[in-house]
Order: structure tokens, then C-alpha cells, then sequence
């Protein structure tokens, strides 16, 4: 390397410091501390980012254990995004700053729960790779669970990672891109294709894909089962109008076909008492989640942010019916009901209830605090969370596959991209009445074609019923395409000029 | 090159407006016009009885800006074209709308129609994205559930004997557009891509029996013609919605000759004859419908379509394959990441092009066809 590299590196990386000093307050402990928490939560997320450090410490012991020295840094050098993981510390520290009571803890807790959950993943990818059955995003592995399967799936990561480093998804999509893919597509499949490309996800023995949530998800599926040399797949295929029993019936069929093609493909076989607890077990969580929403309709609310959407998109969709996830359930609503026996607020900050509708930013997920801290803006629930489905009806196999189905094609985004503009519309309404919100935050994802051709009818819709909505401009894992400094922007000039609000962190 | 007839000429006007002189003729005679925009619609369906097949184009398109508004910028060029058209009335002679969830942007397009405009027929074809023997039935069921209503609304007679006397229009109609297609397997062909692909565009633009006259005068006239000699290589053209002629003469200005169209508004398999047999009108139309598309929304298709592209290629001796995209379409788009490959595998040269609806980008597109041609030692 020339001397001039050297140079203009060390300048570089010196010019660079304020920024990375921000950074490293922002994710770290230290920080935390010097941003003069109570003593009472710093304790607490000093508590919990021990026990997340103990946890993969375990976790890193038990592989070495299990994989040997070598394997496991073999599985390092394959899957080197997992060293990413290990900044998990970062978001609690992200979504927690700033909060106290109940409210913070609860922030901590659902952090924790997702650090056991990722895992447990990894427990799955690395001790028992040859066995796995990939699964794509929006089938969620309850029946493949009832077979007693291994799964993984296969955008996890490309969720997670940017939640807990806002450019870790970059790399994959720039990979896919190069190879091929359109730029404009959802940047979801591109990270999930990225990481396929670069050989960083197991392979498994037999996949399972479906037409959700989007086109360029489903048909990105015709690559990577290419990618994986042809392995065997079965693809779920939603009809388009659902509402009603005929579809119900062809879904179900689908869905035994899933089941009859995993019996095929892999050594396991159904077994319906497993799958009845597993339902058993989802449904107390639904359960758990009305009432945990029953008491967000109080204004103001005992619980809402990170602890009710994260909670969600974790446990619902990795780890349903999982005794682990019931429990952490069971937990948030024992803590809600604290606050608001006690008449506490979740933060005595709230001053307008939001909704955001379509994925939240992964990437800039602390955009809600800064909101809170800054307008008072408190999020109540969200599109991915959000649903009003029947619990399963386990009586029998045939009553479990049909109402399993049921709950998929009504699940969150699969409802909403299919149908008539209504199934998109009417939750948003029936939302804002539900929870007597303020304004309504649309998180513009801009690969997403089906939500960006809702707008029109979305603003003149809300403009009629007299509801502020903030369509806000992103990326969903790219940060390149809009800034976090660009989103603050767009969120300031709705709180200012359409909701004439005063900032009250000055 | 064949010097453009007088029939040409004909095709060429009625592609000048979305509601061309044949379909007013059409409509002065009381039959029913039927807009439609994908594939996935069997047009024999809306052949029957007074009705008839509208593929739907919008022409001339020169923005749309109020189309933007609704379905943002970030939609494929085609829907919003045809919105905005909708929006400017260039569609009012239309009595009804079929549409398919094809993709989400062909979705959309529907869900803000029926917003803005509240056609009085709009109806929405449910296609699954596999076939097996339950989403045959359930397209079947689709079909005459469509049959039904378009019987309730106009009044048309939709019995198995005004389907089945459909279908054989259209395969009379569907043979003759072929054997026209098949001249294009000669060495020398007597008729270029941009030719075939107006005759093409203004069939399924117009009335097939008002079309069909010309169609044929046109064959007798081509019959007579010298083939296409010294062309300098011959091409595929492959992928989604195309429907500008010109885009294909621009391709052709580079000296070579495109001699198969596998995309939407193609022929390949998209003009295939209808096997009439026993079954009911609705089974026979439903399987034919899952034969002649061979769309990326299709989930279990990849290696169909790929074995076609590569069988056409062979059968139409054409050198190279041209993939073409509308821009934001995430079928196409993601899709050609594996195609292109695949072909490529199999020693077939590719070019993918990016384009809008609308012909736009002459000089850079002829600069990459011929940068194409020139890659492949032609």
C-alpha cells in the first residue's frame, strides 16, 4: 500500500471520528450511562444485557462444544453476518434510551426474548444443517413444527440484521443487484437472494415458498430453488379472494398438500397432538395479545412502541405457540396491567397515538423514540401486528388445517396485498377507531408497488374522514436510497405544518 | 426489405387509437366491447354470443401525470397508461373491464379504477399461480362464474353452444395469425417482426370477424413477397406486456430480423388453437388458459417457460434472444436473473433491455442491438 493510502485512511478514519463516537454512545453501554439514566433502569438493562451476553456466550461455548473449535469457525467464515448478531445489545440500548418504568423493562424483555429466539435459529442452522426445511417469510413453521421439523427461514436475516445495524443488509443487495435483479425490487428478497448468492445460508433438504407477500419475493423463489440445485419444493398459492369458504377450502387443500409433500421429502411424520398444542398455544397468545391491545385503547396508553410490534413480529411469526413466547405474552400483559392499575403511562410523554402501517424501518427502527422524545408521538400498533382473526379451532386435523389456513391467508400483509382495496383500507380505518388515534404513519417502503399504488386512494380517503397521515419515504433495508436524516426531515415538516405541533424536547 | 402494402397501412391506423374504427363499427352494431389486459383472460370467453375481446393499449401514450398521483411513479408505465387513459375517457366506448391479480401493479390498477371511475362492469379473474387438478377446477369455477355475470349484465348467451361456436372463432381466427407466424421459420423470411407484431396488436385491438378480412389479404400479399435476405442475425424477443410495434422496428433498423414473440401480447403460445373436446366450455378454456401464458407469476413454471424460449429459439433458428422488461415490473425483473442465465448455459446469447411502455431511448436502444449483434460475430 502507497504511503498516500496510508495517509488519507488514517485521515479518513480521523475526520470520521465524531461520528463513530456517536455511534458507538448510541449502541453501547457506556453510552447508556452517559445518558444519565434512573438508577433503577440502568440496573435493570445492565441486567438484561448480561443476560444476553450469557446467552451467546453459552450459545458460543455449547457450538465449540458441539462443532469443534474448527466447525465452529468454519460456520463463522460461512455465515459471517452472525458476528453481527452479537451487537443485539445495541438495540435494546436503541429502543429502551429514554424510557423508565414498566415500559422500559418491557423494551429490555422483548429484546431478550428475540436474542433467545435468534438464538435458537442459529442452534438449528449450525447442529443440524443437513436436516433443515427452509421456509419463506409469511408461511410460519407451525405445521412444520407439529412434524417435529427442523426449519429456518429464510429471510430471518434479512429482517434482522438491519434492526440491529442499519447497513448490514447492504452487501446482499448489492450482491443480488449485480447479478440480476432489478434495483427496484423489495430490497427483502434482494438481501435474502444476496445472502443465497454469497453461499451464506444452509441449504437444507426441501423448501417451502407461496405467492406472499409479493411478487418479487414468490418469484424470486424460481432462483433460489435453482440456487440450491433444484431442491424440492412446495409453493402455498393464496387465491386472491379469500373471504369466503370456497377459498378456505382450496387453501386447505394446499395446505395438506404442504404436509403430504413434507411427509415425502423428509423422515418426519404429522403428528396432530403436537400440532393441537402448538395451536393450543397460539391461540393463548392471541388471547394474550387482545387483551394486551384491549388495554393500549386507554388513552394514555400502558405499554406501546417496540414492546408491542417487535413482540409480534418475533413471536408470532417465528415462535407461535412456543411455551417461550406464551410466556413472554403472559409476561407484557402482567406489566401492562401494573401501569395502568397504577394509572402510569407508558411515557407521560404521549401527546398524539399513531399507527404505521406496512413493515416498520427496519433499518432506523429508533425512529418511534426519537418521535416520542421529540413530538410526543407514541406508536400504538401497526400493520404487521395488527389482525382480527378467529383462534384455531382444534377439534380435529381437518378443522386445524382449515383454520390454520384461515389465519395465514387474514394474517398481516397477506391480507393486505390481496383483495379488493378494501382489505388494505378498512383496517386502517377500523384501527384509528379502535385505538382513537391521532394520525396515521404510512413507512413508504419504496420496492413495495402493491402499498405505493394505495396512496392516492389512502390520502383522499383520509382526507374525507379528516385523518393527518404521513406517508414517510424509505427504504425497507436500504438507508441509501433515503437517509435517516431525510426521514427525521419528513416526519418534522408533517408534525409541524399539518399537525402544528410544538417539539417538546426543547 | 418487403416495402410497407396498403393492408400494412390499415393495421397501422387501427393501432392509433385504443378504440379504432372497427370497434366503433362494432359498437354501432350493438355488440358489447370487453376490456382486458392479461393473458390469464381466454379471449374465446368474450367472444361469445354479441360480445367481444378489447385488448386493452393506450397508443400515443405522452405522460401520466394524473395517473402518478394514484398509482405513484414507482408502478409499471403500462398500468399507468391505461389509467391515465381511463381517467382522459379514451376508453368510454368500453361496456365492461376484466382484469387478473397478474401482479400486483395489474391489482392495483383495478382497485383504483373501480375508485375513480366505477365502470359498470368491472370484474376481477382469480388465477391461481400453480395448476394442479384443484386450481383447475377452481379456474373453471372462475370462468363461469365470469360466464355468469357477463349473462346477467348484458343479457349474452353464454351456453355451452355459443362458448364452443367461440372457441372454434377463435381458432379460425388464432390459425390464420399463426400461419402467418410460421412464414417467419424461413430462412428468409417474407415478413419482419414489426410487421407481424402490428398485424398482431390490431388483432387483438379490434373485433376478430371485422379484423379477420384483412388478415387475410395481408397473407395472400405476403405469400407473393421475396423473403428477407441478407438480414444480419436473427432474433427472439422475449418477456412481459409489449405493445409499440415501433420498438421492434428500431431492433430491426440494425439489420437483423425478429422472427419469434414470446411475451404477452405474442404468439407464441399465445395464439394457440383451442382443443375443443367433450369436457365442458369452461374446463376446455381453463386448461387452454394455463397452456398459452407463460407469465413468472406462474410459480412452478420457470422450466416450462425456459424449454420453450429454448425450443422456439431452435425451431425459428434465431441466433440470439432479446429480453425485454417494462421498468418496475418485479415479475420480469427478478425472473430474468435465472432466465438469462439459463439461457445463457445453454448457448444462447442474451440481451436484457429495460424500457417503458412507450418507445423512448431510440439511439441508446439501437446502440445496444447492435453492440448485441455484434457480440455474436454477426
Amino acid at each position: 500500500m502507497k504511503l498516500n493510502t496510508v495517509f488519507d485512511n488514517t485521515k479518513n478514519t480521523i475526520m470520521r471520528l465524531p461520528e463513530l463516537t456517536k455511534g458507538f454512545l448510541k449502541r453501547s453501554l457506556v453510552g447508556y450511562y452517559f445518558s444519565a439514566p434512573r438508577p433503577r433502569e440502568a440496573l435493570i438493562l445492565t441486567k438484561y444485557w448480561i443476560m444476553n451476553w450469557a446467552a451467546i456466550l453459552y450459545w458460543i461455548g455449547q457450538s465449540i462444544v458441539k462443532l469443534g473449535p474448527i466447525g465452529f469457525t468454519r460456520a463463522l467464515i460461512k455465515h459471517p453476518w452472525i458476528l453481527i448478531l452479537l451487537r443485539v445489545n445495541g438495540l435494546s440500548n436503541r429502543v429502551a434510551r429514554d424510557k423508565t418504568g414498566v415500559y422500559h423493562d418491557t423494551l429490555c424483555m422483548t429484546v431478550h426474548t428475540v436474542a433467545l429466539g435468534v438464538i435458537n435459529e442459529l442452534r438449528n442452522m449450525l447442529f443440524d444443517a443437513e436436516n433443515l426445511v427452509i421456509f419463506e417469510d409469511l408461511v410460519p413453521y407451525d405445521i412444520a413444527r407439529g412434524m417435529g421439523l427442523n426449519c429456518y427461514m429464510l429471510e430471518l436475516w434479512g429482517i434482522v440484521l438491519p434492526l440491529l445495524v442499519s447497513d448490514a443488509s447492504l452487501q446482499y443487495i448489492d450482491e443480488a443487484e449485480n447479478s440480476g435483479m432489478n434495483p427496484d425490487a423489495c430490497s427483502l428478497p434482494k438481501a435474502t437472494v444476496g445472502m443465497v448468492i454469497k453461499g451464506q445460508t444452509p441449504k437444507g433438504i426441501a423448501m417451502v415458498s407461496s405467492n406472499l407477500p409479493c411478487d418479487a419475493g414468490a418469484a424470486s423463489y424460481a432462483f433460489i430453488q435453482r440456487a440450491y440445485g433444484n431442491i424440492p419444493t412446495y409453493r402455498l398459492d393464496t387465491p386472491y379472494n379469500f373471504y369466503n369458504e370456497r377459498a378456505e377450502q382450496l387453501f386447505a387443500k394446499d395446505v395438506m398438500g404442504m404436509i403430504n409433500f413434507l411427509e415425502e421429502h423428509t423422515p418426519n411424520r404429522m403428528d396432530w397432538d403436537r400440532m393441537r398444542k402448538i395451536f393450543e398455544g397460539r391461540n393463548r397468545m392471541l388471547e394474550l395479545e387482545m387483551e394486551l391491545w384491549e388495554m393500549s385503547r386507554v388513552k394514555p396508553t400502558p405499554l406501546a412502541g417496540a414492546a408491542v410490534w417487535l413482540s409480534h413480529l418475533w413471536h408470532f411469526n417465528v415462535s407461535a405457540g412456543n411455551p417461550t413466547s406464551i410466556r413472554h405474552y403472559e409476561k407484557l400483559v402482567k406489566m401492562a396491567r401494573k401501569n395502568l392499575e397504577n394509572n402510569i403511562p407508558a411515557t407521560k410523554n404521549e401527546r398524539y397515538r399513531a399507527i404505521l402501517w406496512n413493515p416498520p424501518f427496519l433499518h432506523f427502527s429508533d425512529i418511534f423514540n426519537w418521535a416520542e422524545s421529540t413530538y410526543g408521538v407514541v406508536l400504538i400498533n401497526d400493520s404487521m401486528t395488527y389482525n382480527h382473526h378467529e383462534p384455531i379451532d382444534t377439534t380435529s386435523p381437518e378443522t386445524m388445517i382449515k383454520s390454520w389456513g384461515k389465519t395465514i391467508m387474514q394474517g398481516p400483509m397477506v391480507r393486505h396485498t390481496r383483495g379488493p382495496a378494501e382489505n388494505y383500507l378498512d383496517d386502517i380505518f377500523r384501527m384509528v377507531k379502535q385505538f382513537d388515534l391521532d394520525m396515521v404513519w404510512v413507512s413508504n417502503h419504496l420496492g413495495c408497488k402493491g402499498g405505493q399504488a394505495m396512496n392516492g386512494i389512502l390520502r383522499e380517503q383520509c382526507r374525507a374522514k379528516g385523518i393527518p397521515l404521513l406517508i414517510l419515504d424509505y427504504d425497507l433495508s436500504d438507508e441509501r436510497i433515503v437517509s435517516h436524516d431525510n426521514m427525521i426531515r419528513q416526519a418534522e415538516f408533517f408534525m409541524e405544518n399539518v399537525m402544528k405541533a410544538k417539539r417538546i424536547d426543547q | 426489405m418487403a416495402i410497407p402494402s396498403k393492408t400494412i397501412k390499415v393495421f397501422e391506423e387501427l393501432l392509433e387509437s385504443p378504440q379504432n374504427r372497427l370497434v366503433e363499427q362494432a359498437v354501432e352494431s350493438g355488440r358489447i366491447p370487453i376490456g382486458y389486459s392479461c393473458s390469464f383472460v381466454p379471449e374465446a370467453l368474450l367472444m361469445a354470443d354479441k360480445l367481444f375481446p378489447l385488448r386493452l393499449h393506450a397508443p400515443g401514450l405522452a405522460g401520466t401525470e394524473l395517473a402518478d398521483n394514484y398509482l405513484s411513479c414507482f408502478v409499471c408505465s403500462y398500468t399507468r397508461g391505461l389509467l391515465e387513459f381511463a381517467m382522459d375517457g379514451r376508453y368510454d366506448l368500453l361496456k365492461g373491464w376484466v382484469f387478473v391479480p397478474s401482479c400486483a401493479h395489474m391489482q392495483r390498477l383495478y382497485d383504483n379504477l373501480e375508485y375513480l371511475q366505477k365502470p359498470d362492469f368491472n370484474h376481477i379473474l382469480d388465477v391461481p399461480r400453480k395448476v394442479n387438478n384443484d386450481t383447475l377446477l377452481w379456474m373453471t369455477e372462475e370462468l363461469q362464474m365470469l360466464a355468469d355475470k357477463l349473462a346477467h349484465h348484458f343479457g349474452a348467451d353464454m351456453s355451452d353452444v355459443s362458448l364452443r361456436k367461440a372457441m372454434e372463432q377463435w381458432n379460425d381466427f388464432a390459425s390464420v395469425v399463426q400461419s402467418i407466424g410460421d412464414l417467419r421459420k424461413k430462412p428468409n423470411p417474407p415478413i419482419n417482426g414489426a410487421e407481424f407484431h402490428q398485424i398482431v396488436m390490431a388483432s387483438l385491438a379490434s373485433p376478430k370477424d371485422l379484423i379477420l378480412p384483412y388478415i387475410l389479404d395481408f397473407k395472400k400479399e405476403i405469400e407473393q413477397r421475396e423473403g428477407i435476405k441478407n438480414s444480419r442475425a436473427r432474433l427472439m424477443l422475449v418477456g412481459g406486456h409489449l405493445h409499440d410495434p415501433e420498438f421492434i422496428r428500431v431492433i430491426e433498423s440494425q439489420g437483423c430480423v425478429v422472427v419469434a414473440d414470446r411475451f404477452c401480447t405474442g404468439t407464441i403460445p399465445g395464439f394457440k388453437t383451442i382443443d375443443i373436446n367433450n369436457d365442458s366450455p369452461y374446463k376446455i378454456l381453463a386448461e387452454y388458459t394455463f397452456a398459452k401464458t407463460l407469465c413468472p407469476r406462474m410459480m412452478e413454471d420457470f422450466d416450462r417457460r425456459l424449454n420453450t424460449i429454448i425450443d422456439t429459439v431452435k425451431e425459428y433458428n434465431a441466433d440470439g434472444v432479446v429480453l425485454e422488461i417494462i421498468k418496475f415490473c418485479d415479475l420480469w425483473g427478478v425472473d430474468a436473473m435465472p432466465l438469462v442465465s439459463a439461457l445463457r448455459d445453454n448457448g444462447i446469447p442474451v440481451l436484457r433491455l429495460e424500457r417503458e411502455y412507450c418507445l423512448g431511448g431510440e439511439g441508446q436502444l439501437r446502440t445496444r442491438v447492435q453492440a448485441f449483434i455484434e457480440s455474436m460475430g454477426k
